[in-house]
């Protein structure tokens, strides 16, 4: 069932009752509220009618550049996020984002969905933008632990190469525990779906008119897809990290801010 | 003629700053030799080059004859084994940060059949009783600490032993234990760093650096 703009307009009155409460406590949060409604709205109605555009277009070229601005915007987004600041992060970030949903995307498309047409926009771009969001907090917050767990432990590192540890020997400790904490807190998630909440799609699906049987259908399709696309990027970009992170004597080089 | 080791280094730095000059040293199989200098002349600097570890001069470094530049960094390291001013032994029992070493790739082909043997005779002369190796590492002692280091290198029967003022932070006592087991145990050549007087009267030779040049002095007793 569709919303009415009057509707939607009596869903924002909802936000009186933030605002009444912001007054009572002298907070100075309506300003913020205000920006951050107006900027969710703007956005949202532009992406809102550029998706209706390129659904009902639903041409194979359009799509596939759509998709090339996702992952450019995911990369871009993700290297601002980061900490590191390092000129060899941008095409590691590329490879990493680009490579697991290069893997992912089709096997989901071609094997699992098998829509007609293939690369049908309804089904890629919502798909695509879980996988690309996930995968994108993920790997920042695998580099982010990998370097700090990295700078918190040098004399470890360096004992492990005085002992004759090739490289991958002596990063192997801080490399797990930089994935182990990346993708422990989802493992815990999924398993709580259900149980605990309603994950959004399934929501959305099931209140745009799909039955929930085949809402749970795609919800279990796409953790699968986000979980292997968010190990695969995090492994992908510290993989790649490290064998940048150091010189040929496995020594690490200059270069972070 | 040697050619164990030759060290040839026409400057050698700290960062940016110059501190040593004209290094051309040439050292023998199972020599021991110990580095003097007041802090900062570039003692750690020295000893860090000869496993890969400093990069920071202009020479070269020929081990067997073959610039230690041309050897994988790991195999090196495997052969020349630094121990450190303070031993980092890492979570687990003192047997799984012996394991771990051992387990590091350039070990591997090594024939280890005796290993239990000699892990036994090791701590035997370092004065550990073998109820240490089901011991906690982090919940040992310094001088402990530092035993253990020794054992998990003497393990690994390298060619080259290089110490970095490995007793610095121990008591006479303890010190001399390790001194002693050293000289005892291993074979090989030692190059070490150590300001212990208990140490300055028992190596063959030593080298002086003072105002930017290496004085080498076979006349150590």
């Amino acid at each position: 069932m569709d919303i009415s703009y009057y509707g939607l307009l009596y869903a924002l009155l909802l936000l009186l009752i933030p605002i009444a409460i912001f007054i009572q406590l002298r907070l100075k949060l309506i300003k913020q509220l205000s920006i951050s409604f107006s900027r969710m709205i703007v956005q949202l109605a532009i992406i809102g009618l550029w998706l209706q555009f390129l659904l009902d277009q639903d041409q194979i070229a359009l799509t596939l550049i759509w998709v090339a601005v996702m992952l450019s915007n995911a990369v871009f987004t993700l290297r601002g996020r980061l900490k590191i600041k390092r000129k060899i992060l941008l095409p590691i970030l590329f490879a990493a984002l680009g490579a697991s949903t290069l893997v992912i995307m089709p096997w989901i498309l071609f094997v699992v969905i098998r829509p007609e047409p293939l690369l049908s926009a309804k089904f890629v771009i919502p798909i695509y933008g879980m996988v690309l969001g996930n995968s994108m907090n993920s790997c920042a917050l695998a580099l982010e632990r990998f370097e700090s767990n990295l700078s918190d432990n040098w004399k470890a590192y360096y004992t492990r190469l005085s002992l004759g540890a090739s490289l991958w020997e002596a990063a192997l400790p801080t490399f797990r525990k930089a994935i182990h904490a990346s993708l422990l807190p989802q493992l815990l998630t999924i398993a709580s779906m259900g149980v605990v909440s309603l994950p959004g799609m399934m929501t959305g699906q099931i209140l745009g008119g799909s039955s929930a049987l085949v809402a749970i259908k795609y919800q279990m399709m796409v953790m699968a897809a986000i979980f292997s696309a968010v190990t695969l990027a995090d492994f992908l970009a510290i993989r790649l990290y490290l064998a940048r992170r150091f010189d040929k004597y496995y020594l690490p080089l200059a270069g972070i801010k | 003629m040697s050619d164990f080791l030759h060290i040839k280094i026409s400057r050698l730095f700290y960062q940016d700053k110059h501190l040593v000059s004209d290094i051309d040293l040439e050292v023998q199989k199972g020599e021991r030799i110990l580095i003097v200098g007041a802090t900062g002349t570039g003692k750690s600097s020295l000893l860090n080059t000869l496993n890969l570890m400093n990069q920071n001069y202009n020479g070269e470094i020929l081990f067997e004859s073959k610039a230690i530049t041309q050897y994988h960094p790991h195999v090196l390291r495997s052969r020349i084994v630094m121990v450190m001013q303070e031993p980092w032994l890492g979570e687990g029992t003192v047997q799984d940060v012996l394991d771990e070493a051992l387990a590091y790739h350039a070990i591997k082909h090594k024939d280890l059949s005796d290993r239990d043997r000699q892990i036994r005779g090791l701590m035997k002369s370092f004065q550990l009783s073998e109820d240490y190796l089901s011991k906690k590492a982090d919940q040992l002692s310094g001088g402990e600490k530092q035993r253990i280091a020794l054992i998990r290198v003497l393990q690994l029967r390298p060619e080259i032993l290089l110490l970095d003022e490995i007793s610095s932070a121990l008591d006479q006592k303890t010190s001399g234990i390790i001194s002693d087991c050293i000289f005892q145990n291993f074979p090989g050549t030692v190059i070490a760093i150590s300001h212990d007087p208990l140490w300055h009267d028992r190596w063959q030779r030593s080298w002086i650096i003072s105002d930017g040049i290496i004085k080498d002095n076979r006349e150590a007793k």
